[in-house]
């Protein structure tokens, strides 16, 4: 695969980060400054000048054509595939206290699993209700970690 | 000086009952992630720190010591079987190791790696107990201005020494300030940074960080690599190396354990630096340069026992100073103190058992995996080829739980799967995650040094400039912050022209 720039990225990147600079520098203004305990302004307003530097930087480079370069792009499926994983370990997250662990646990590793294109049906199934199970006994037995009960509580 | 009673009794209790039990476990999980390519020694200690909350904090300690150093020996397994490093530290084993699988000696390959690592681990961690008290005892000297000092050395180098790109370091590492700043204010108590969130009044929660951006980031890596991973077809016999082999692989021995220790103690460069330089001054200095590429023990051993010989140095100034070597210590240090012990000259005084207990839980763990890396070479070896559609999921879940089971609440679980994918999108676009690591823990010991500091002065900042020991780790910082940056253009620049004549030689 031929090298990708990384120029949009770059951009990108800098302009995420020089609102951040921004904002850093305004709201550590506002903070008070007490009596013989220095001014807590000047290492957040310093870090924030230096990055705002190394953005300006970034940006610079990158539109001067002197970005680095990416060993190769992102195909279609992969990108699809990574995007798939990180919604369904969003919606994990979310409903993970709701509806406790293991309902939550077995359903998520059955859809990562065909995500990543297995469709051996029975593994697959096997795999999704044997790891839950066997996390829930180490932690919440054999550790004495407690993992969410949820619907279970 | 090592208290060597204290010292005798920290094996006494290393080497009984549970803590056993808990170093062997550690070490072979450690042997089988440093095996898969794609998992790192970092990534191992974050998966595996929340088995250790419920364990005593010399057991927790001893075993995430046994998946270090295990995690760093195991890289170099794949790398001899499939030409692809386990760990981005076994990347130099690469060079003669897969020639010698190639010509059917994987086996011995094998067998040379794992007692050239075990030389090396046990080198430095014997170093670690040796030097570790001396340095605490200097330690003890600091106060304020010269830990603010050394947390400006360490973030310099640190931040300089990361990834292809300094200006991508630097961004990535005063980021890492900046978090370190969400919370009270260490002085004065006010909220900073916290948007109305009470969750975030005590700061970001550092292990389900620390397990996001270097586990599940590279989870999500795998992920998206998930369709080409090699398979290990190699017979592997005559493990146990033979005398002759050792006998050949000495001189590597005794230029890779003092390189190793060295790059291990210098912040932000760790194995895979030391690796490459023990290989490069073996073959410089060997009679028969030319062997070197072509299947040359010596070349497997310079490599494995540099790389190993890095890890005591990684430990040094974490345990001495509080300040990490390199991302895979900053993770053991996060452990730490979730076990209540925080690693610096006050942890050899208030706790110097513990501190022993872990030199000797260090070594132990150097001679185990030895021991189990010979027995279970076959085994070691098959687990390269496990599915990575059922073990990619396993390592989401496991990120998952440890995350939750720190402080049981589901802001911890949020804060790791954020930083998870923001870590796979900084590794995908060249924006180095340990800086960002590094920087939190530096960025904490910073500030709240330098306002004591200035409190110490009554506001007057030149008083920096009248401490000696604080002037002289300042202009370092300063120096080595030019040299890393001129050497880091220089490598750019080699890069680029590789880059040209690459595109020239494809195109005629």
């Amino acid at each position: 695969m031929p090298p990708v720039s990384m120029k949009k990225i770059d951009i990108l990147s800098a302009l995420c980060v020089i609102p951040l600079c921004v904002y850093v520098f305004y709201e550590s203004g506002r903070w008070p400054i007490l009596p013989d305990l220095g001014n807590p302004a000047w290492i957040p307003r310093g870090v924030a000048v230096i990055l705002f530097g190394a953005a300006v930087l970034l940006l610079g480079k990158a539109i001067s054509g002197r970005s680095l370069t990416l060993p190769g792009r992102l195909t279609g499926a992969d990108r699809a595939r990574v995007l798939w994983v990180a919604v369904l370990t969003g919606a994990y997250v979310l409903i993970i206290e709701r509806l406790g662990f293991m309902t939550t646990t077995a359903p998520y590793l059955f859809g990562f699993c065909m995500a990543l294109g297995e469709r051996r049906w029975t593994r697959l199934i096997l795999f999704a209700v044997v790891v839950p199970v066997t996390t829930y006994l180490i932690f919440d037995r054999a550790l004495n970690v407690p993992l969410p009960r949820g619907l279970f509580r | 000086m090592v208290d060597p009673s204290l010292l005798l009794h920290g094996f006494g209790t290393v080497l009984s009952g549970y803590n056993l039990v808990a170093l062997v476990l550690g070490s072979f999980f450690g042997i089988i992630i440093g095996a898969i390519p794609g998992l790192t020694a970092t990534m191992g200690i974050a998966i595996l720190v929340p088995f250790t909350f419920g364990m005593t904090p010399i057991t927790g300690i001893v075993m995430l010591l046994g998946i270090y150093t295990g995690a760093i020996y195991g890289g170099g397994i794949a790398s001899i079987l499939i030409k692809t490093p386990g760990t981005p530290a076994a990347a130099a084993t690469v060079f003669d190791g897969y020639p010698m699988a190639q010509a059917g000696h994987a086996g011995r390959a094998i067998g040379i790696a794992t007692i050239s690592s075990g030389v090396g681990g046990t080198f430095t961690a014997l170093c670690l107990a040796f030097f570790a008290p001396i340095l605490a005892k200097f330690a003890l000297r600091f106060s304020a201005p010269e830990y603010f000092a050394l947390a400006c050395f360490g973030l310099a180098v640190t931040i300089t020494l990361s990834g292809r790109s300094p200006v991508k370091g630097v961004i990535s590492g005063l980021l890492g300030l900046l978090l370190a700043m969400v919370g009270l204010d260490p002085m004065g108590g006010y909220q900073r940074f916290t948007f109305g969130f009470a969750e975030l009044t005590g700061g970001l929660s550092f292990v389900p960080m620390l397990i996001g951006l270097f586990a599940l980031s590279e989870g999500f890596r795998q992920v998206e690599i998930i369709l080409t991973a090699p398979r290990v077809s190699a017979v592997l016999t005559n493990i146990l190396p033979r005398l002759k082999d050792l006998k050949e692989c000495l001189p590597a021995y005794l230029r890779a354990c003092p390189i190793g220790l060295i790059v291990g103690i210098t912040p932000a460069i760790g194995a895979d630096t030391a690796a490459f330089l023990s290989y490069a001054e073996t073959k410089r200095a060997s009679k028969a340069p030319e062997s070197f590429g072509k299947g040359n023990p010596a070349g497997v051993a310079a490599a494995q026992c540099g790389e190993n010989a890095s890890t005591g140095g990684d430990v040094l100034p974490m345990i001495t100073l509080g300040i990490p070597g390199d991302a895979a210590t900053a993770v053991l240090m996060g452990a730490l103190t979730i076990h209540n012990l925080q690693p610096g000259p006050m942890l050899f005084q208030a706790h110097p058992e513990v501190v022993h207990q872990i030199f000797a839980g260090m070594i132990s763990a150097n001679v185990v995996f030895v021991v189990l890396g010979l027995i279970f070479a076959r085994f070691f070896a098959q687990v390269i080829n496990i599915d990575r559609k059922y073990l990619v999921p396993l390592i989401f879940v496991t990120c998952m739980v440890g995350s939750y089971a720190i402080n049981n609440v589901l802001y911890d679980l949020a804060t790791c799967a954020i930083f998870g994918f923001l870590g796979y999108l900084m590794i995908r676009y060249d924006f180095p995650v340990a800086p960002m690591v590094l920087a939190q823990i530096l960025g904490s010991m910073m500030e709240s040094n330098y306002r004591r500091a200035v409190v110490m002065f009554h506001g007057d900042v030149t008083q920096f400039f009248m401490r000696p020991i604080a002037m002289t780790i300042l202009a370092l910082a300063v120096f080595t912050t030019i040299v890393a940056v001129r050497r880091q253009r220089q490598a750019l620049k080699q890069e680029a022209a590789q880059l040209a004549a690459l595109e020239q030689s494809s195109s005629q």
